[in-house]
C-alpha cells in the first residue's frame, strides 16, 4: 500500500507543479532553449572551423569539412607557440588564483567575523574596487609595476615582463569581488562551531584553516571558478605588463597575435585551433565543478 | 576537576547594557550547578564569560586556583557543549571527538583509547565513521557531549544542550546527563531556561533575572523557600498562586484573609518566618503552591487541620496521575513587577484566559481520583503549613534568612 502511495503522490506533485507554472513553464523552457542555442552555436562553430581549411571557413558556415585538418592544431601549437603560451597561462592563473583565494578568504573571514575599529571602512575599501574598471588606471599601473622592478632584491622578479608581477596585479584586481562574496558567505556560517574549536584549544589560525575554510567550501569553489575564468580570459593586463618579452606571453596574447601578425593574411584555421585550445580547459573546469558552482551561488544568494 | 568562583562579575555591552550585574557565585569541585532564568537574564553570558568567549567587564573569575580573566578559552581547561551542538561538519564523529586531543599533542594511542571509551559510554561506537549530517539530533547531541568528555577537563560548561531535542528525548538525555555526572564527577555549569531541567539536574540551582542573581540553593530549598516573588513564580510548574491578602489575628489565632476566604496560619509558621508577626493587620502577598492543594474528599483522613476552600472548577487538565484544577478567586491578579516577569518567562497558557471582573485564576493540583469535571464545584483543602508570604512592595519573602540580613 505504501509503495503504491508514493508514486501516486509524486505524480500528483508533478501535476500540481505543472498547473502552478502553467504557460510560464513553457515560456521558461523556450527562453532557456534560445539561450542554449546562443551559447552552443558559436562554440560548435569555433570547434568546427578549427578542423576546416581556410577556403571551407569562408564558404558555407554549416558545411562539414571535407577532411579533418588536424594540422591546424599542430600549426597553432608549434608555429604560433600556443603550447608555450598555454603553459604560461596555466602558471600565471594557478598562482594568481591561489594567491587571490588565500588572501581573499583570509581578509573576508576577518572582516566578516571579527569586530575591530575600521572594519567597515576596510571592507568598503575592498568592495569599492568593484566599481573600478581595469582600464581606468592602466597607465599608472604600468608605472607602478615598472617601479616595482627597481626594488632591491625582489625587483627583477616582480617588475614588467615578469609572471610574478602579473600575478600580483591579478590578485589585486580579483580581491574586491572575492572579499565581497566570501565575507557574505562567512557571515552565514554558524559562529558556535568556531567557538567550539576555540574551547577545544584551536588558535585563530587553526580555526580558520581547519574549521571555517572547509565549511566555506561551496563558496570557495564558486569564487575560485569565477577567478579562474576571469584571469584566464584576461587580455588587457598582460598586453600592457608583458609587452616586450614574447616568451612570457599568455594565451590571449598569442591568439591575438595570430590574427594580427600577418596583417590581412592571417592563418584563420590556426586561429580557430588556438581558440579551441583556449576554450577547452575552461569547458572542462566548468563541467566538473558545475554543481558546486550552483550550490555556492545559491548559498550566497539566499542570505 | 576544580571549583569555579565568580567574584563581582560584571558584563557591560557596548551601549551600557548590563547583561550581568555583579554576580557572586561559588561552584564547588564536582558540583552540578544550573543557571536558570528567563531569556535575556544573562545566564548564557555568564557561562560564556566562564568559557572565555566573552570579555569580563568587571570582577574576576577563578577556575581551580587560577584567575582566568585574561586567559583565552583554550588555556582554561574547560569543555563546552553548545545548544546547536556546533559539531565540525566536515569531520567524522571520530575526528570530531579527537580534534581537541590532537591539538593538545596527545599520543595517538591515548587519543584512540579515550575516543573509544567515550563512544562506548555514549553508545556512539557504530557511528564513529559517520559525518554529523548523517546523524539524528540525539546522536549529534551525544557527539557534542563526547567531545567534552574525551578532553577530561576541569569543568563542563553546557549552554542549553537539550533544548533542540524533542520532549521525549530530552527526558531520557536528562537522565543520562545525571548518570554521566554521577560517574565522571566533573564540575558542571549548566544553563537552561527550563525550570524542570534545573530542578532535576542541579545539585544547586542559581536563579538569575536581568543580570542579577536572585537565589542559589538546592532545588528543594528553592521550591520550599523562594527568596522573593520572582523565584517563587518562576520555579515550579504550574507556578505558584498569588493573591493580595491581609494577615489578621483573631480569637482562634492568626489567619490570612483574601477573596472572602480566611485561612488559619499555624503558630509554627511564625517561628519559622521571623518577622511575619510584624505584618499582622497589614497587607501582604500570599503564595500557595498548586501542589499544596488537594481534593477534600480524597484527602479526607490524612489532611487533619488543613483549611477548606470551596471553589468551582473552570478548567481541568488531566495529567493521568493528577489533575490541574483551574479556578477563579474573587480578587484581582497580583500586579507586582516580579510576578509579571516570572509569568512572562514561564509557559503559563492559563494566563491567556480572559479574566473578567477582577478575578484571578488559580491552579490546584489534586489527585486524579478526584475525577473533577469542569463546571463542578469542588472543595479543596490547603496545607496551611506551606503558605508563602511576600512583602507587597519589595516582593521579598517574609522571614527568609537571606532577606533577614538586609
Amino acid at each position: 500500500m505504501a509503495e503504491a502511495a508514493i508514486p501516486r503522490s509524486r505524480a500528483l506533485a508533478r501535476e500540481e507543479r505543472r498547473r502552478r507554472l502553467g504557460p510560464f513553464g513553457v515560456l521558461t523552457h523556450l527562453a532557456l532553449l534560445v539561450w542554449t542555442v546562443l551559447v552552443v552555436v558559436p562554440i560548435a562553430w569555433t570547434f568546427l572551423a578549427s578542423v576546416k581549411s581556410e577556403d571551407e571557413i569562408f564558404g558555407d558556415a554549416w558545411s562539414l569539412p571535407a577532411a579533418l585538418r588536424l594540422d591546424n592544431w599542430a600549426r597553432a601549437w608549434d608555429q604560433a607557440h600556443i603550447g608555450q603560451y598555454m603553459i604560461n597561462s596555466v602558471v600565471v592563473v594557478a598562482f594568481g588564483v591561489f594567491g587571490t583565494m588565500l588572501f581573499g578568504s583570509m581578509a573576508a573571514y576577518v572582516l566578516a567575523r571579527y569586530r575591530f575599529v575600521g572594519n567597515r571602512a576596510i571592507y568598503l575599501l575592498f568592495v569599492s574596487g568593484l566599481a573600478f574598471p581595469v582600464y581606468l588606471a592602466l597607465t599608472p599601473l604600468f608605472f607602478v609595476v615598472q617601479n616595482m622592478g627597481t626594488l632591491p632584491v625582489v625587483g627583477p622578479f616582480i617588475g614588467l615582463n615578469t609572471h610574478a608581477g602579473l600575478v600580483l596585479v591579478y590578485i589585486a584586481y580579483s580581491l574586491p569581488f572575492t572579499v565581497f562574496f566570501l565575507a557574505a558567505f562567512f557571515r552565514t556560517l554558524p559562529g558556535a562551531v568556531a567557538e567550539a574549536a576555540f574551547v577545544d584549544g584551536a588558535s585563530h589560525t587553526r580555526v580558520f584553516f581547519q574549521i571555517m575554510l572547509p565549511m566555506a567550501r561551496p563558496g570557495i569553489v564558486s569564487v575560485t571558478i569565477f577567478n579562474v575564468l576571469g584571469q584566464w580570459n584576461q587580455y588587457q593586463l598582460p598586453l600592457v605588463l608583458l609587452n616586450s618579452d614574447r616568451s612570457k606571453w599568455v594565451l590571449t596574447q598569442g591568439i591575438a597575435d595570430i590574427s594580427t601578425a600577418a596583417g590581412y593574411d592571417a592563418d584563420w584555421s590556426a586561429l580557430f585551433a588556438a581558440l579551441s585550445m583556449a576554450i577547452l580547459p575552461m569547458l572542462v573546469v566548468y563541467t566538473i565543478f558545475q554543481s558546486q558552482i550552483q550550490k555556492g551561488l545559491t548559498a550566497g544568494a539566499l542570505k | 576537576m576544580a571549583s569555579i568562583v565568580l567574584r563581582n562579575v560584571d558584563k557591560i555591552y557596548a551601549g551600557g547594557v548590563k547583561a550581568v550585574n555583579s554576580i557572586n557565585l561559588e561552584i564547588k569541585d564536582g558540583e552540578f550547578m544550573v543557571l536558570v532564568g528567563p531569556s535575556g537574564c544573562g545566564k548564557s553570558t555568564a557561562l560564556r564569560m566562564i568559557a572565555g568567549l566573552e570579555d569580563i567587564s568587571g570582577g574576576e573569575i577563578i577556575i581551580g586556583d587560577r584567575v582566568v580573566n585574561h586567559l583565552p578559552p583554550k588555556d582554561r581547561d574547560i569543555a563546552m557543549v553548545f545548544q546547536n551542538y556546533a559539531l565540525y561538519p566536515h569531520m567524522t564523529v571520530e575526528e570530531n571527538l579527537a580534534f581537541g586531543l590532537k591539538l593538545r599533542k596527545m599520543p595517538k594511542a591515548e587519543i584512540s583509547k579515550r575516543v573509544n571509551e567515550a563512544a562506548k559510554m555514549l553508545g556512539l561506537e557504530q557511528y564513529l565513521k559517520r559525518k554529523p549530517a548523517a546523524l539524528s539530533g540525539g546522536q549529534r547531541q551525544r557527539v557534542a557531549m563526547g567531545r567534552a568528555i574525551v578532553r577530561e577537563p576541569q569543568a563542563f560548561l553546557m549552554d542549553e544542550p537539550l533544548s533542540n531535542l524533542d520532549a521525549k528525548l530530552r527526558v531520557s538525555m536528562r537522565a543520562s546527563l545525571n548518570t554521566l555526572h554521577e560517574r565522571l564527577g566533573v564540575t558542571t555549569v549548566y544553563v537552561t531556561h527550563d525550570q524542570v531541567e534545573a530542578m532535576t539536574l542541579g545539585d544547586r540551582v542559581c536563579v538569575l533575572r536581568d543580570g542579577l542573581l536572585q537565589q542559589v540553593d538546592t532545588p528543594q530549598n528553592l521550591f520550599d523557600n523562594p527568596v522573593n516573588l520572582f523565584v517563587a513564580g518562576f520555579m515550579g510548574s504550574p507556578s505558584m498562586n498569588f493573591v493580595n491578602a491581609e494577615l489578621v489575628r483573631g480569637d482562634g489565632g492568626a489567619s490570612v484573609a483574601f477573596a472572602g476566604f480566611n485561612l488559619p496560619v499555624p503558630q509554627e509558621t511564625f517561628t519559622e518566618k521571623p518577622g511575619l508577626d510584624q505584618y499582622i493587620g497589614k497587607k501582604l502577598i500570599l503564595g500557595i503552591r498548586p501542589s499544596d492543594f488537594d481534593d477534600a474528599v480524597i484527602a479526607n483522613g490524612h489532611a487533619g487541620g488543613w483549611a477548606r476552600l470551596p471553589v468551582r472548577a473552570e478548567v481541568t487538565e488531566e495529567l493521568g496521575s493528577e489533575i490541574n484544577v483551574l479556578f477563579l478567586i474573587d480578587a484581582p491578579p497580583v500586579q507586582h513587577q516580579d510576578t509579571v516577569a516570572a509569568a512572562d518567562a514561564g509557559d503559563d497558557e492559563e494566563a491567556a484566559l480572559p479574566l473578567v471582573g477582577d478575578k484571578s485564576l488559580w491552579t490546584a493540583r489534586v489527585n486524579s481520583r478526584s475525577h473533577v469535571r469542569p463546571g463542578q464545584n469542588i472543595e479543596l483543602v490547603v496545607d496551611t503549613h506551606n503558605l508563602h508570604f511576600f512583602d507587597p512592595t519589595s516582593g521579598l519573602a517574609v522571614g527568609h534568612p537571606a532577606n533577614a540580613r538586609v
